[in-house]
C-alpha cells in the first residue's frame, strides 16, 4: 500500500531555469510536485501518467526515499518514508528505463550484491536468485560479464535486482523508455504478474498504450499537479474525447 | 558495519576488474618510475660524457706570450689551443662554435703583475649548452692553479709563505652519516612520488565510484536499497583510499626493483640508497601514506559526487593534480624544515616529514603533529563528503 498525501516538493531554481520558468512556486523555488494526494492499493496497478517534466519522476523518487518531501508525508507498506526510510526501503522493488546495472559484475554478482544489502541470509539469497534466474531465463548468462550482455538480457537482470527481496511495493519509472518492443513487453507482463501476485505497483509513463493496457487506477499529472486520480474505468467512461490520447491532450490544455 | 563491509567487497570487486583503474595502480608507477630513474641516470651520464669526451677549442689571448699557463692548460685532456686569435674576433667565434672558450688577458697584465696589482681575466663562452657549463669548470681549475703559481712567485720574492695570505684555511668536517646526505638528496624525490601516486591512484576510482554511478544509472538503485547514505559514502570512500594506498606501495616497490635492476647506477650509491630503506622507516612512511589517502579521497570523493558527470568530474579534478604539487615543491626548496608550523601544513608536512624519515632525524614531537594533522584533514573530509552526499541538490545535481 502507498498513501500519498497532499505531496509538494520543491527545488531551487538555477538562473537558466528562473528565466524560463512555467512550473507553480516562489520566483526562486518551483514545485516539481505540488500538493498531491494519492493511494495505491495492494493487487492493483497505479499509472501515473504525464508529459515529460510533469512531476512523475520526483513523485516516485519521493515514495522511494531518494528524495525528501518539502511538505505533506507518504507512507509506504506502512511505513513513514522521512521517519522510517530504512523499512521503506526494505520493502520497495525500483525499476527505471535505464539498467543501473555494474557492468563489470556478473549477473550472479549483482543479484547477490543486492541481496546481501537487503539483509537476506545465504540460503534465502540462493533460493530466490535461482528460481528468478529460471523464471527470467538468466541461468545461460548468469556468469558473463554484464557489460558484455545484449539489452533485453540486461533488462532481465535488472528486474532480477528488483524482485530480489520480494518487495511488497513496485516502483516503475518509465521502465520501458529505450528498450525495444520485445524487452518492452516482458516488463509489461512482469508488472502484470506483480499485480497477479498481488503486490503494490505503480508505475509512470507517458505511452497511452501502456496505460490503457496495465492500469486499473490512474493519476494524470501535469505541472506538478494531479489532473485526474480514480479508477481507469471511470476515467474511460467520463472521457470526453475520442480516444485516451486525445483525452489526456485536452485535460492537459485545459489546465 | 556489516552494510559497509558489502559495499567495500562489491566495490573493491568492480574496481580491480576495471583496466584503467589497474593501468593507474600498477602500470603508470612502474611507466612513470622506469622513465624518471632510467631517463634521468642516461642524460646525466651522457651529458657528463660528453662534457669530457668534447675537444675544447680555447683561445689564449695575451699581449705577451704566457707559456706556462698554455702548458697548464695542455695537462688538460683534448685541448686544442689557439693563440691567434684577434680580441676583435672573440665574440663572433665563439658564437660561431669555432671557439668554445676564449681566455683574454689584458694588455697591461705582466705590469699589473709586477707592481702587485690584480688583473680581471675574462672568460667568453656560451653557457646556453649544458656541456660548456660544465667544461667551464675544467678551464676555471687551470686559471686558479695558474693564479696559484703567480701567487707563490710573488711570495718568493717578499720571502714569504702561502700561509701569510691564508691566516685561516677551513677544513670542512661534515659529521652527517651517509644517510642523512643521501636522505635530504633521495628524500626530495620520495613525497613527490608518494604525494603523486597516492593523489593518482586515487582519483580514478573517486571519479568512477561517484560520477561514473550517476552517470550509469546505477546511484539511483543504490539508494534504493536499505543501505544508508552515511554507509555508502563509506564503503566507497575506503575503497578509493585503499586504491590510493595501493598504487603508492606499488610506485615505492617498482622504485626499488627498477633502482636494483638498472645498471646504470654505480654499485656504491646503489647499496647506500637501498641501506637507506629501514623497516623502521617503511613503517613510519605507509603509515603517513594512509590519512594522506584517506584525505583524498575525501577531496576527490566529494568533487565527484557533485560532478554530473564523469567527463565533468574529470575537468574539475584535473587542476587538482596541478595544485597538490605546489606544497610538494615547497618542501624541495633548501632551508625549508619540518617544525611546529610547518607540520600543520597538509602535503608539505608530508613532503617534509619524508625527508627526515629517510635521514633519521624525524622528531617524535613533529611526527605525532603531521599525524594529528592529517587523521583530523582526513576526518574532516569524509564528514564533509557524508554531508554533501547526503544533499539532494548535489546528488541528483543533473540527473
Amino acid at each position: 500500500m502507498i498513501v500519498v498525501e497532499n505531496l509538494t516538493k520543491s527545488f531551487r531554481l538555477s538562473k537558466e531555469q528562473k528565466k524560463e520558468k512555467v512550473a507553480p512556486g516562489d520566483c526562486n523555488h518551483v514545485d516539481a510536485v505540488a500538493g498531491i494526494s494519492f493511494s495505491c492499493r495492494p493487487g492493483r496497478i497505479f499509472t501515473l501518467l504525464g508529459p515529460n517534466g510533469a512531476g512523475k519522476t520526483t513523485a516516485l523518487r519521493l515514495i522511494a526515499t531518494m528524495l525528501r518531501p518539502s511538505s505533506g508525508r507518504i507512507e509506504v507498506a506502512g511505513f513513514d518514508t522521512v521517519k522510517e526510510a530504512g523499512q521503506v526501503r526494505r520493502h520497495i522493488g525500483f525499476l527505471t528505463g535505464s539498467t543501473g546495472l555494474y557492468e563489470r559484475l556478473t549477473p550472479t554478482e549483482m543479484i547477490d550484491y543486492y541481496g546481501r544489502l537487503h539483509g537476506m541470509d545465504a540460503a534465502l539469497l540462493a533460493r530466490r536468485k535461482a528460481d528468478l534466474f529460471r523464471l527470467l531465463g538468466i541461468e545461460a548468462f548468469a556468469g558473463r560479464r554484464i557489460g558484455k550482455l545484449s539489452s533485453g538480457m540486461k533488462q532481465k537482470v535488472s528486474i532480477a535486482r528488483t524482485l530480489i527481496h520480494d518487495p511488497q511495493v513496485l516502483v516503475f519509472d518509465e521502465p520501458t523508455v529505450g528498450l525495444d518492443v520485445i524487452t518492452a513487453k516482458n516488463i509489461m507482463q512482469l508488472i502484470r504478474q506483480c499485480r497477479g501476485d498481488g503486490k503494490t505497483v505503480i508505475f509512470s509513463t507517458h505511452i497511452m498504450g501502456e496505460v490503457s493496457l496495465l492500469s486499473d487506477d490512474l493519476a494524470i499529472i501535469h505541472r506538478g499537479r494531479l489532473l485526474y486520480n480514480g479508477s481507469y474505468d471511470v476515467f474511460i467512461k467520463e472521457m470526453q474525447a475520442k480516444s485516451l490520447e486525445d483525452e489526456f491532450i485536452r485535460r492537459v490544455e485545459e489546465a | 558495519m556489516k552494510m559497509i563491509a558489502i559495499i567495500f567487497r562489491k566495490e573493491l570487486k568492480d574496481m580491480m576488474r576495471d583496466r584503467r583503474t589497474l593501468f593507474f595502480m600498477i602500470i603508470m608507477p612502474f611507466l612513470i618510475i622506469f622513465l624518471i630513474v632510467n631517463l634521468s641516470m642516461r642524460l646525466g651520464m651522457d651529458m657528463e660524457k660528453r662534457a669530457q669526451e668534447k675537444e675544447l677549442h680555447v683561445a689564449v689571448l695575451s699581449a705577451v706570450p704566457l707559456p706556462v699557463f698554455v702548458n697548464l692548460l695542455q695537462t688538460m685532456e683534448k685541448v686544442k689551443i689557439d693563440t691567434q686569435v684577434a680580441r676583435t674576433e672573440i665574440n663572433r667565434a665563439v658564437n660561431d662554435g669555432r671557439l668554445d672558450f676564449a681566455v683574454s688577458f689584458p694588455d697591461d697584465f705582466s705590469e699589473k703583475f709586477d707592481s702587485q696589482g690584480t688583473s680581471e681575466v675574462p672568460v667568453y663562452y656560451k653557457a646556453s649548452t649544458s656541456e660548456n657549463e660544465r667544461a667551464l669548470g675544467r678551464i676555471q681549475k687551470v686559471l686558479e692553479a695558474y693564479g696559484k703559481q703567480l701567487l707563490n712567485l710573488r711570495l718568493e720574492k717578499k720571502n714569504l709563505t702561502s700561509a701569510f695570505v691564508e691566516p685561516i684555511k677551513i677544513v670542512e668536517m661534515d659529521i652527517s652519516s651517509i644517510r642523512e646526505k643521501m636522505g635530504q638528496r633521495v628524500g626530495g624525490m620520495l613525497p613527490y612520488l608518494l604525494v603523486i601516486f597516492c593523489f593518482l591512484g586515487a582519483m580514478y576510482p573517486a571519479i568512477d565510484l561517484a560520477a561514473g554511478e550517476k552517470e550509469r544509472g546505477t546511484m539511483e538503485t543504490l539508494l534504493v536499497s536499505p543501505a544508508t547514505r552515511l554507509q555508502i559514502v563509506v564503503g566507497k570512500f575506503l575503497v578509493v583510499t585503499a586504491s590510493g594506498i595501493f598504487t603508492a606501495l606499488s610506485s615505492v616497490l617498482w622504485l626499488y626493483l627498477v633502482f636494483r635492476q638498472s645498471k646504470m647506477i654505480p654499485p656504491e650509491i646503489l647499496s647506500v640508497v637501498l641501506k637507506l630503506i629501514e623497516w623502521k622507516s617503511l613503517l613510519l612512511l605507509f603509515s603517513m601514506i594512509i590519512p594522506l589517502c584517506a584525505f583524498f579521497a575525501a577531496i576527490l570523493l566529494s568533487v565527484s559526487v557533485f560532478a554530473k558527470s564523469y567527463k565533468e568530474a574529470s575537468s574539475i579534478i584535473a587542476p587538482l593534480n596541478m595544485i597538490i604539487i605546489i606544497p610538494v615543491l615547497i618542501g624541495i626548496f633548501p632551508g625549508i624544515k619540518l617544525s611546529a608550523t610547518t607540520a600543520l601544513i597538509p602535503i608539505l608536512n608530508i613532503s617534509l616529514a619524508t625527508k627526515e624519515i629517510i635521514a633519521g632525524t624525524i622528531s617524535p614531537l613533529l611526527m605525532a603533529e603531521v599525524f594529528l594533522v592529517l587523521f583530523a584533514l582526513a576526518a574532516v573530509g569524509l564528514i564533509f563528503c557524508t554531508s554533501w552526499f547526503n544533499r539532494e541538490a548535489v546528488i541528483f545535481r543533473g540527473v
